[in-house]
């Protein structure tokens, strides 16, 4: 796995020297913040490899609960007219279908609405198959990893900036899987806390400082 | 389509969706799943659009049943299908 190590000013320059680097986009990376100070932030950029993952995907046997899962979304996007593969992301739990192919930007939707109602019709059709409280993720083109990796740096970044200035900041309304990535990156951030205000659709994440008492 | 209807529909897929993903910082009770139906059935204009009101009702009963949220969050899904639906025949 190809990474490497960035280091500038602010976050952005230390991403963007890592990215330099290595000759990749942010869109293909994931990123570590190693260290954070006022002058120097220090980053690990490591490369996600979908080519090394699908190697895997072809040698590695799918257990068969996981094939059975992705053959019957194989089925139901084919009774929907859609032309695309679907394959079980290696490693993964729980369980996490990938969809490809051609101009599939329908079956992600606005925000990701139609990629979410097609992860609960899967649910529900392959629900006999799982374990009580197992559900299976679907993932069409990455746009839900890619929107995980684009919400934790919004959060890195916000956490920056409320340690600088000390004032709480707002987020954008998002998803709940959003969100949640959003509590993860900053979980162990001794400095700042995560927490999420409002009613849904417009639930936000409100990144403040942490109080010297929590 | 009917705009209030709509958007009170996909407020009431929205916590459903939010109850199965769970963000880590709250807990959606079923009660509220129900208040976010109970406030789509309340409206005048779905009584004139067929199926609507009948799969709030069922997506209502499933999750007084314990069904699974995404089980829920398809019956809306058809709810706000019928809704379209309804509009594009009237």
């Amino acid at each position: 796995m190809r990474s490497a190590e960035g280091r500038g000013r602010t976050l952005d320059e230390a991403v963007d020297a890592a990215l330099i680097e290595l000759g990749e986009t942010r869109r293909n990376v994931d990123v570590k913040v190693l260290r954070e100070s006022p002058d120097e932030t220090v980053v690990e950029v490591v490369v996600i490899d979908p080519t090394a993952e699908a190697t895997a995907s072809s040698a590695t046997p799918v257990n068969g609960k996981a094939e059975t899962v992705r053959s019957l979304l194989e089925g139901l996007l084919k009774h929907m007219g859609v032309r695309a593969s679907v394959q079980v992301r290696v490693g993964s739990d729980p369980i996490t279908l990938d969809v490809s192919g051609h101009d599939l930007g329908a079956l992600i939707g606005w925000r990701g609405e139609t990629l979410r109602a097609l992860q609960s019709v899967t649910n529900v059709m392959v629900g006999k198959h799982l374990n009580e409280g197992e559900r299976v993720i679907v993932d069409v083109e990455r746009y839900r990893q890619r929107r995980e990796h684009t919400v934790r740096e919004i959060a890195l970044r916000a956490a920056r900036q409320v340690k600088m200035t000390g004032d709480a900041i707002t987020l954008d309304a998002m998803q709940a899987f959003e969100r949640r990535a959003i509590h993860l990156a900053l979980e162990g951030d001794p400095d700042v806390t995560s927490s999420s205000i409002g009613e849904e659709p417009e639930r936000r994440v409100v990144v403040g400082p942490r109080k010297p008492a929590e | 389509m009917s705009v209030p209807a709509a958007e009170r529909i996909r407020k009431a897929i929205a916590v459903v969706n939010a109850a199965a993903d769970g963000a880590g910082d709250e807990e959606i009770t079923p009660t509220e799943i129900a208040e976010a139906i109970r406030d789509c059935l309340e409206l005048p204009e779905i009584a004139s659009i067929p199926n609507v009101r009948k799969y709030l009702g069922e997506a209502l009963d499933a999750t007084s049943d314990g069904m699974p949220a995404d089980f829920v969050a398809m019956t809306l899904y058809a709810a706000l299908g019928a809704l379209r639906e309804g509009h594009s025949l009237n």
